[in-house]
């Protein structure tokens, strides 16, 4: 690993810009494959004020959408520096064209992916590709919720996490290790140069740390860059085609997805209830949910959709929870985002800060075994667990969903004014949502409302009206960004074609998630993982 | 019958290779020990294997040896010294290891240059090989990681230290090549090459598509019942190779023994990125590989009545 030499141009088989946790994943594939491979990677081993810096940009609306140098990281590893680590593949439905959902429906099935998702798992860490309670637990048979038999969701298919593994931490060695990957750190890639008549790359510019600017010349180039810097350097690269390249037919940078997720309304269980983690043979950490079935989301014609069961609100005592008053009281010791959060919910006055104290003297022992295992299994592990789990004493939960996001072409990024230290035009964010993806979360909360009853599991409470404003509370959900590049078969509807190849140009291709046509209920690393694993197989189909 | 001296048949592969010698129909095993008291029921010479005259007079009516040898360097070199002067043209079965390749990673054939730039070991047992150019008629084998019932290294320890829970998934310290390799396909290569005369030199013995450590580690728990495995942090593998973290007083007296040391050498070990290719063992000595999962039950059948004790 290296940085960045001051020879005039550096050739390799395949480039390979941006060492996130998908360049990374492709780089070292490709590698197995006997391919020589060039990954260029902008930042540096550390979080860099400096080099984070191109990242800044303009959001229209800054309540819907955090900063743009938030919730990402420009350096080796990328954003899984400090991701939380969930994986999940996405449902066979989320390929399909549902012609409730415009613009919905992916080139490419399931199977396209399945041969991809096991390794995927493997290097997110995420143990064995087992997503359901019959794969991953047969032997574990403790409901979720006693007694629930719901008609729109199902509770048996899980979530799994990762460390949550820092790819540039965990595969660094692997990466020098390899005769065939060449690593340059602090090779920020500015432009990308196309041949006369727009249907190749000829090579890329790279501005090294001292100031330079280096030529870098591949048969294949391959932007693993993330969501946003990948519509970005096509679109800045304009002296050939000058709407950007791939952008003939203005669809870089349009369709711009997070997810909707918010916590909302009181579950009051009648019976036992199961909301934590069990550890998988492998160990990692895998937690059960409530998803809403594809017949029930064809039926309604609505989007994806997760939710998960969470503590009540912890600024109100009554919850009983020693911990959760524990937490509230502490709460300037907790991490700063999660502070935001209970910031949020309300100060209480002194009486309640005696109820709060009052739960903790109840419950001692339980505070102590909490931090106990914030240390052990969290601070100095090396798997972590992964959330704040408490079981409420009043047996009564509030609701954390996570929704798929419509796909709508009016939601984007574009380049703005300004520019950065290198002169490249910085982004501009306008992220939309639609109606549909209010009625998404209104409807799938009342179905399982209506499913936790006629299970006789209990009572599910919320406010339809608040929906829209708990799901944008936080504003777009931070860190995944969907969507900017689309696959499609048609040129005119999308950026990238089936095998992630920039539609007329022979040798370019876009990995992670800005190439997903759907946003899914599931975060999308795995899913961007796999589809690298797949593109590496793609492109050595296309040197034979 | 062929007559076969089995050098070394104290040892575990020795022992084993014997009794299977003893049970074939084709072949009468006559075992070569250091001392006269060892119990076995075979046709038995006392001698020293690391001395030329011992060699000389034994092999006379032999028509092939295994060698079985395994001690220090200095035995090693003795050893190969002493046998490949006597052997004449008798066909000869080598034990060697993969250790003559050093620190060279990737996929690894017969061919691969010798790299003895590990530790003592190594050189020796490229030194070995080199000294096997005396004799005319000698097939090399160059085993992984032997595991199996009566493995102490990679069975017996490394279950010990999974149940201490002081390996599990290593993370990138286990993303190393294990090569692993079950016992009975190491006596079948053995057999087969007595009965090869063809083929000579070197041959590779790790199973195909061999796991990594982490995933070796993995299989055994599950074989084990050891499961979940646990995450070990980078610090904890440095501290432990140093002998430092474990209280090794108070996991004594859990266990009544004194937990196995990680040695700095086989943590490297586990980091290393190397794959026997086993192709030639495959091909020309018509291996039949033990499946991994099969290999592991037995292995956690033979550890399961003393763990129960
Ligand atoms: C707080 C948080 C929590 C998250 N939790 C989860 C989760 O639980 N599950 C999940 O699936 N996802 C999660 N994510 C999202 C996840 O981090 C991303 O999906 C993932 O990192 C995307 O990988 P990538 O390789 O495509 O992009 P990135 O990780 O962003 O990597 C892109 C790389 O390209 C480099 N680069 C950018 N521009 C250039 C250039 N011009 N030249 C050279 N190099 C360049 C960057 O420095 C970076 O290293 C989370 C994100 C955040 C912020």
């Amino acid at each position: 690993m290296t940085d960045l030499p001051d020879t005039p141009a550096i050739a390799g088989s395949v480039c390979v810009v941006g060492a996130g946790p998908v360049g990374i994943a492709l780089a070292l594939r490709l590698a197995e494959l006997g391919r020589d491979v060039v990954l260029l990677e902008a930042g540096g081993t550390t979080h860099d004020a400096s080099k984070q810096d191109a990242y800044r940009g303009t959001v229209t609306d800054p309540a819907l959408h955090y900063p743009l140098d938030e919730y990402r990281e420009r350096r080796l590893g990328g954003t899984s520096t400090i991701w939380g680590g969930r994986c999940m593949p996405l449902d066979p439905i989320d390929f399909a064209p549902r012609d409730w959902i415009p613009d919905s429906g992916w080139p490419i099935g399931p199977d396209a992916l399945a041969a991809y998702y096991p390794d995927a798992n493997r290097l997110c860490e995420a143990g064995a590709f087992a997503y359901t309670l019959d794969a991953a637990f047969p032997d574990v048979r403790k409901p979720m919720i006693a007694g629930f038999a719901g008609q729109h969701f199902t509770s048996d298919t899980l979530e799994r996490f990762s460390c949550p593994t820092d790819f540039g931490k965990r595969y660094r060695d692997r990466l020098a290790q390899s005769p065939r990957i060449r690593v340059l750190l602090g090779a920020a890639v500015t432009h990308i140069a196309l041949n006369a008549d727009g249907t190749a790359v000829t090579g890329l510019s790279v501005r090294t740390d001292a100031g330079a600017t280096v030529p870098i010349v591949a048969q294949a180039y391959v932007l693993a860059t993330g969501g946003l810097e990948t519509a970005r350097l096509l679109l800045a690269s304009r002296d050939v085609q000058p709407s950007g390249i791939g952008n003939a037919h203005d669809v870089v940078g349009r369709y711009y997805m997070c997810h909707l997720a918010g916590t909302i309304g009181a579950f009051h269980a009648t019976g036992a209830v199961w909301h934590g983690y069990d550890m998988a043979a492998d160990g990692s950490y895998c937690r059960r949910r409530l998803a809403l079935t594809a017949e029930t989301q064809t039926a309604q014609r609505i989007g994806n959709f997760v939710a998960r069961l969470h503590h009540p609100r912890i600024a109100d005592p009554a919850h009983g929870a020693s911990v959760l008053s524990a937490l509230y009281l502490g709460r300037m010791l907790v991490p700063a985002h999660y502070r935001k959060r209970l910031a949020d919910e309300g100060a209480g006055g002194i009486a309640t800060t005696a109820r709060h104290a009052w739960n903790i003297a109840r419950d001692p022992l339980a505070v102590a075994g909490f931090a106990k295992q914030m240390l052990v299994d969290r601070r100095l592990a090396e798997r972590k667990f992964p959330s704040v789990v408490v079981a409420p004493k009043n047996n009564v939960y509030s609701l954390d969903f996570h929704a798929e996001q419509e796909p709508q072409p009016d939601s984007r990024v574009t380049l703005g004014e300004d520019r950065d230290a290198f002169g490249m035009p910085r982004l501009t964010v306008d992220w939309r949502y639609t109606r549909g993806d209010v009625t998404t979360v209104q409807t799938a909360l009342a179905l399982l409302s209506d499913d936790l009853a006629r299970s006789g599991c209990g009572r599910f409470d919320f406010d339809p009206d608040m929906v829209e404003t708990e799901m944008t509370r936080y504003g777009a959900y931070g860190g995944h960004h969907i969507g900017t590049a689309r696959m499609g078969d048609d040129p005119r509807r999308s950026v990238v074609d089936k095998d992630c190849r920039v539609h007329g140009i022979a040798n370019l291709h876009l990995a992670g998630a800005a190439v997903f046509p759907t946003s899914s209920q599931a975060n999308p690393t795995l899913t961007a993982v796999a589809l690298a694993l797949r593109l590496a197989d793609r492109l050595q189909v296309g040197a034979a | 019958m062929m007559r076969v001296l089995v050098l070394g048949a104290d040892g575990f592969v020795g022992l084993r290779v014997a009794r299977a010698l003893a049970a074939s129909d084709w072949a009468v095993p006559v075992v070569g020990c250091r001392r006269a008291n060892a119990a076995c029921r075979l046709e038995r010479i006392v001698l020293d294997a690391t001395d030329r005259a011992d060699l000389r007079q034994a092999v006379i009516g032999m028509d092939a040896i295994v060698n079985c040898v395994a001690g220090d360097a200095r035995t090693i070199v003795a050893n190969a010294d002493a046998l490949f002067h006597a052997a004449a043209d008798r066909r000869i079965v080598h034990m060697s290891s993969m250790a003559v390749y050093g620190s060279a990673i990737g996929m690894v054939a017969e061919d691969a240059p010798l790299l003895p730039d590990t530790n003592a070991y190594a050189v020796a047992r490229v030194e070995a090989e080199h000294l096997a150019e005396a004799a005319h008629n000698v097939v090399m084998l160059r085993p992984g990681c032997i595991y199996g019932a009566g493995s102490a290294q990679w069975s017996r320890r490394i279950a010990d230290l999974l149940t201490l829970r002081r390996i599990g998934d290593l993370g990138a310290n286990g993303d190393g090549g294990s090569n692993v390799v079950h016992i009975d396909d190491v006596v079948a290569a053995i057999l087969s090459a007595l009965r090869t005369p063809e083929v000579r030199g070197p041959v590779n013995l790790a199973m195909p598509d061999a796991p990594d450590w982490n995933g070796y580690f993995l299989a055994f728990a599950r074989a084990l019942g050891e499961v979940p495995v646990r995450r070990v942090p980078g610090w904890q593998l440095t501290l432990d190779t140093k002998g430092l973290a474990i209280p090794l007083k108070l996991a004594e007296k859990l266990t009544g023994r004194l937990p196995p040391p990680i040695p700095p050498s086989l943590a490297r070990l586990w980091r290393q990125d190397i794959r026997l290719d086993p192709t030639r063992a495959s091909v020309a000595l018509g291996v039949q590989w033990t499946p991994l999962a099969v290999g592991l039950a037995e292995a956690a059948a033979w550890l399961r009545p003393r763990s129960d004790a």
